[in-house]
């Protein structure tokens, strides 16, 4: 009878109920039938302590901080930015749109966000520079996926209090996966580019823009320690590479800041005024992954602290960097803000639940028996259940898909070898794709409400870079170094 | 029908009452979580004094905060739903169909608020939470300890808002039941809703 659950739940989904009240109401009604009343009880009770936990609370936090950013204008920054970078390339806009989505990733946890956020700017730029409407919002949909692969994630933080696992492994796993989309979505606006002909860009939209003579003098000294911070990185891996265990360490560092020094001198001459001040202003708001991934890396903040840091830091700078914000804009931002992670909370604790009574019908078990009958190769397992995701991820967001079945792939596929944040990062790049994919994508619907393009003509338009995201699920899943290396570096898994 | 659309009225001018109350006190749950967690990371780096209670009061707010804003959520169609079939059928169809869902909700909501009630009322609620305590010794009083009652007690009313919601929203249905051009079949839309994934 118990058997029933996943069934009863699908069906009550397919016809339009909440997905909240879907994973009480199938469990529910399957226990009153069963003669188990007594086991409603567990239900409820597991709706609030699925709720009731501190790793958790980093979900309201990066939506807040991601919130704020964007309405502190810092969305803005970051797309003049890549504008500058990328826009005089063929298909320029649509490259900026990516290259956006890949900063914007760092700040923020959410594909909705990103979706409408950049989509708010960038859909009527590309419009205004050619592109059909329907092409500019595929791309920007497409691209926003990668907002939850590269840390912050609030996919990955359910994922990690799910299965726990460490938030830190999978956030620092998810890097070079949400990259390497971000380059193969370039790849192929390259391709398109060619083809159709797609226009460039300008650089610089604003000419004339100003910096602060503070923040002109922040951004020069902080621009100067990221940098010797990259090539403080390249030494360590280069010396440990060569068996050195001690550097001199201020020699080295002086070597390096005149380095540095020669750099910036040199590229000041390469670039125009108006360049200069657009990197500039990106670089107060680029510091944020760096403070999250920086000080969850160090140990010295726990992932939900570094969430509330970067709330912080967030307001710090809309208030006294951008001068953007007032402080009555605030409650506003705040409400919007727990609005929105309610119902992902209630949605959590509804599926903690839902999982807790599934395990009670010893239905995963026979799942678990069915897949592995299925195949004992590794690779041919791996293979099925990415259909089986992909398929999943076309209906049901990826939150309550991870609560639901991670629990009951998670144990088989680490059973037969494959590493834990591996299979992690497979499910959750999956099932991330999956917000984009048609029918049911979330991010398409949000796409086509920022945009007023139907969903139908988007979901057509973004089948090219699809394939492109297909593919990247495939490499993840079969090349394990690509997630596994930054984590084993960093000294966060074995 | 008269008296429907009435009763529909003053719901919905309750329910809007209540609920913006239930906003702000979120909003403000969610500005105090930020400053006890920044105070937990200031007190442990700057004065080098971890400090006990601050995880459990933030999740104290953080579970009323959810509590007091998920109804609003409700009310505003933000919880997600596949509404692929309602959408593909006729209007009529489509509100019978919605009223079967409510139905269902309605359900969840009611065996939910009998299994709250005796959660907060009933012997586990008298627990004390793990660190929690009113400091009245302040003021001259004595402690309070903070029962966990206190805090099971955000999902029981998040229950009980939401079913004052979802009375609305069957009576809503059954006006679009009887007549699909209603005016009053829809609840204003807001702004506010954002997505998480």
């Amino acid at each position: 009878m118990l058997l029933w659950f996943l069934p009863a739940f699908l069906v009550f989904l397919m016809i339009g109920m909440p997905v909240f009240f879907g994973l009480l109401a199938a469990p529910g009604i399957l226990l009153v039938l069963d003669g188990q009343e007594r086991n409603l009880a567990t239900l409820y009770r597991n709706v609030y302590t699925g709720m009731d936990s501190f790793p958790l609370m980093a979900l309201p936090f990066f939506m807040l901080a991601g919130e704020l950013m964007n309405r502190g204008g810092i969305t803005l920054r970051l797309v003049e930015f890549s504008q500058a970078v990328m826009g005089h390339l063929r298909g320029g806009l649509a490259h900026v749109n990516i290259l956006s989505s890949i900063l914007f990733a760092g700040l923020s946890g959410s594909a909705v966000a990103d979706t409408s956020a950049l989509g708010s700017t960038l859909i009527p730029a590309m419009e205004k520079n050619g592109y059909s409407r329907r092409f500019a919002a595929a791309v920007t949909a497409a691209s926003s996926v990668i907002g939850p692969i590269i840390p912050p994630s609030g996919i990955m933080i359910i994922y990690a209090y799910v299965m726990g696992e460490s938030v830190a492994a999978l956030f620092l796993a998810g890097i070079v996966p949400g990259v390497m989309v971000g380059l193969g979505l370039m790849a192929m606006v390259r391709l398109m580019a060619d083809r159709y002909d797609l226009p460039k860009a300008e650089r610089i939209v604003n000419r004339g823009q100003t910096v602060s003579p503070v923040e002109n003098l922040i951004a020069r000294i902080l621009a100067r320690i990221n940098f010797i911070g990259l090539l403080w990185g390249a030494h360590v891996l280069t010396a440990s590479a060569m068996g050195i265990e001690e550097t001199p360490v201020i020699p080295v560092l002086v070597v390096m800041a005149a380095i540095t020094e020669g750099f910036f001198r040199f590229m000041r001459t390469r670039m125009s005024e108006d360049v200069r001040v657009v990197w500039k202003r990106a670089v107060v708001p680029l510091q944020t992954p760096i403070i999250i991934l920086g000080g969850i890396l160090v140990g010295v903040f726990t992932p939900t602290e570094a969430s509330v840091v970067a709330v912080a830091y967030a307001i710090l700078i809309s208030f006294f960097i951008l001068r953007s914000m007032k402080l009555r804009d605030l409650p506003a931002i705040f409400m919007k803000s727990a609005l929105g992670s309610s119902t992902v909370l209630l949605l959590v604790g509804a599926a903690v639940a839902f999982k807790t009574v599934v395990a009670l019908s010893h239905a995963p078990e026979s799942l678990a028996a069915f897949i592995l009958s299925l195949s004992d190769n590794p690779l041919t397992l791996l293979f099925l259940i990415n259909i089986l995701l992909f398929v999943v991820g076309m209906f049901l967001d990826a939150g309550p898909a991870i609560i639901i079945l991670g629990p009951i792939l998670g144990p088989i596929f680490t059973d037969i070898g494959v590493h834990p944040v591996h299979f992690a990062i497979i499910m959750s790049v999956n099932l991330t794709v999956g917000l984009a994919t048609p029918p049911m994508g979330l991010v398409l619907f949000v796409a086509s409400g920022v945009s007023g393009e139907r969903v139908e003509s988007i979901s057509k338009a973004i089948l090219p870079f699809l394939a492109v995201e297909v593919l990247v699920i495939f490499l993840i899943t079969y090349i394990p170094a690509i997630s596994l290396t930054v984590p084993r570096l960093t000294g966060f898994i074995q | 029908m008269i008296l429907l659309q009435a009763l529909v009225r003053l719901l919905s001018a309750v329910n809007a009452a209540v609920l913006t109350v239930g906003r702000q006190l979120a909003w403000i749950a969610l500005a105090i979580m930020v400053i006890v967690i920044l105070a937990q990371i200031f007190f442990r780096y700057v004065l080098g004094d971890a400090l006990a209670w601050s995880e459990e009061l933030a999740r104290f707010f953080m579970l009323w905060m959810t509590g007091l804003i998920a109804p609003s959520a409700y009310r505003w169609g933000g919880f997600v739903a596949i509404d692929m079939l309602p959408q593909a059928l006729p209007a009529r169809l489509a509100a019978t169909l919605n009223l079967a869902l409510l139905s269902v909700a309605m359900m969840v909501l009611v065996v939910a608020i009998q299994l709250g009630w005796s959660d907060v009322f009933g012997f586990g609620g008298r627990f004390a939470t793990a660190s929690l305590k009113l400091p009245l010794s302040l003021v001259g009083g004595e402690d309070l300890v903070v029962r966990r009652a206190w805090m099971m007690a955000s999902l029981l009313v998040c229950m009980i808002l939401m079913t004052a919601v979802n009375v609305e929203l069957v009576l809503r249905s059954l006006i679009r039941l009887i007549d699909p051009n209603s005016t009053i079949a829809a609840v204003p839309e807001s702004a506010m809703l954002a997505g998480a994934d």
